[in-house]
């Protein structure tokens, strides 16, 4: 071989950029990340270690290979900036002239000082934001930004913000998937809360959502004969789905914590790399079932 | 990118010196510069330089700044963020309640809830070590001595967790917030003083002082 080592230092030499590219460079980034403080809206820790059980049903989800399926990635496409005004200052005709002359609005002192905290822009950039809060503070008046993360994901109700490495901290392995036969679950314990609703829907998935495509999984699950009287946790299950007489559905401990870590899912806390502003009151949470409907 | 790519095709004319024909054409190589050319500019628009709090959606640590719109730092939140470093919720635990005997707590404590911070502000700095703490009608032999955080954190930091621990409703604390120049007094004025206090020198001193 006449170029034996000219052969080797190349190889090596392409090798080691990717090594370099890979698994240095990540390394170097994120490699050292730790429970983050610095939360936008409260002083949280974050992430929080998932409960026992939860970390029980990480493997659990590993073991059936429910990442081949489901993703834990929310996507964002950007952030969309409101301004509301919570003070109207002292002087409020002031406020309202300044106001006025930058938004190209007709308010009048009253009505602006009326009735705060009071949206004066919805859904703008951050450029166009912070001149308006700049205009409201020179006018001695006071007033928040909301943030709004954008893109279909957070459209279709998947997330609250974007996946970031601090989300999967204490995950390991962690199971970020990349297919989306099934929707993303990195806020699946936000979306659908229940436990009975998730325990049936492993057991029979189309007992909960018409036509899904996802595999049942009855081997988490235990068919018994009914003793005395119902077991406390069998599941309640529509007829077509339900057992024959005299016999009942229990979870098995693997379920259980399966759907511990499901629950567990729940990415929605305000981050320094990205940021949102909760909304003020969460609604009463709905187990509308998931859909893979594109976004409008 | 180019190198590796590159690498095998520019041996190419040792082996095929005697057909005199370069290996590589030269609109080959204006291709791939300007290949590197567009990949650096994408990188650098898109890239955040590494930094591991750039995301997509913002292309700059700078931006990423930009959307931090919590309204100015908030001393409380900012004094939780110090105490949880952790710095005192080692000891203190984050709870604030210590350990019995060993670390006073700082929930409920008479000493911290003194209106005026002169006393805290002296514990923080320099440290206190030896019998004689009182805290509550509750005797702690200080024999671990708590440390001096004098040269760990600065004034603001000081005040800021030290607003977090006496105003915490959670814990039961009501006291005034600490500023910084309340801090940066009195760090002047025990300068010259040996690390660390002892319980005798702390109760000595006026809380106003």
């Amino acid at each position: 071989m006449r170029f034996g080592p000219l052969v080797f230092l190349s190889a090596f030499f392409a090798l080691s950029l990717s090594w370099c590219g890979l698994v240095l460079t990540p390394q170097i980034q994120l490699g050292r990340a730790v429970q983050e403080t610095n939360s936008v809206a409260k002083s949280d820790l974050y992430p929080q270690e998932r409960p026992g059980l939860a970390r029980q049903g990480l493997q659990v989800y590993r073991a059936n290979g429910c990442a081949y399926c489901h993703s834990q990635q929310v996507q964002q496409n950007g952030t969309l900036v409101d301004v509301v005004l919570t003070d109207a200052g002292k002087n409020s005709n002031t406020l309202a002239e300044a106001v006025n002359a930058s938004l190209h609005t007709n308010f009048n002192a009253v009505g602006l000082a009326g009735g705060l905290p009071k949206p004066l822009l919805r859904e703008t950039t951050m450029e166009e934001a912070s001149s308006l809060t700049a205009v409201i503070k020179k006018a001695g008046g006071n007033s928040e930004m909301h943030l709004d993360p954008t893109g279909p994901d957070i459209e279709r109700s998947w997330g609250k913000r974007r996946t970031v490495a601090q989300d999967f901290l204490y995950d390991s392995p962690v199971m970020p998937g990349s297919q989306r036969v099934g929707p993303d679950l990195a806020n699946v314990g936000l979306r659908l809360p229940d436990l009975n609703w998730q325990l049936i829907h492993l057991y029979a998935p189309r007992a909960q959502v018409q036509g899904s495509p996802m595999p049942r999984y009855p081997f988490l699950f235990e068919k018994r004969k009914i003793g005395s009287e119902l077991s406390a946790d069998a599941l309640h299950l529509p007829q077509e789905f339900a057992p024959a007489d005299g016999y009942e559905i229990v979870p098995k401990p693997e379920a259980k914590a399966l759907v511990a870590y499901l629950l567990s899912l729940r990415a929605d806390t305000p981050l320094y790399e990205a940021p949102l502003t909760p909304p003020p009151a969460r609604p009463a949470a709905t187990n509308a079932p998931a859909t893979n409907a594109p976004a409008k | 990118m180019s190198s590796p790519a590159n690498q095998p095709a520019a041996n190419a004319p040792a082996e095929n010196a005697e057909t005199q024909s370069p290996a590589v054409p030269v609109w080959l190589i204006i291709v791939l510069f300007l290949l590197l050319y567009w990949g650096a500019v994408y990188f650098d628009e898109h890239g955040g330089w590494f930094e591991p709090q750039v995301y997509t959606p913002y292309a700059s640590a700078e931006q990423v700044k930009a959307f931090q719109v919590s309204g100015g730092p908030n001393p409380f939140d900012d004094g939780f963020k110090i105490y949880n470093r952790p710095t005192c919720s080692q000891c203190h635990q984050p709870n604030g309640l210590g350990q019995p005997g060993q670390f006073p707590p700082l929930a409920g404590s008479d000493l911290v809830n003194e209106k005026d911070p002169g006393r805290v502000i002296r514990i923080v700095l320099q440290g206190i070590q030896g019998p004689g703490l009182v805290i509550n009608g509750k005797p702690f032999n200080t024999g671990s001595a708590m440390v001096p955080w004098a040269s760990v954190l600065n004034d603001e930091e000081i005040a800021n967790v030290l607003t977090y621990v006496r105003g915490n409703k959670e814990w039961g604390n009501n006291a005034p917030a600490v500023t910084p120049d309340q801090v940066h007094a009195i760090r002047a004025k025990v300068a010259a003083h040996p690390l660390p206090f002892s319980p005798d020198e702390i109760m000595q001193i006026s809380p106003s002082d």
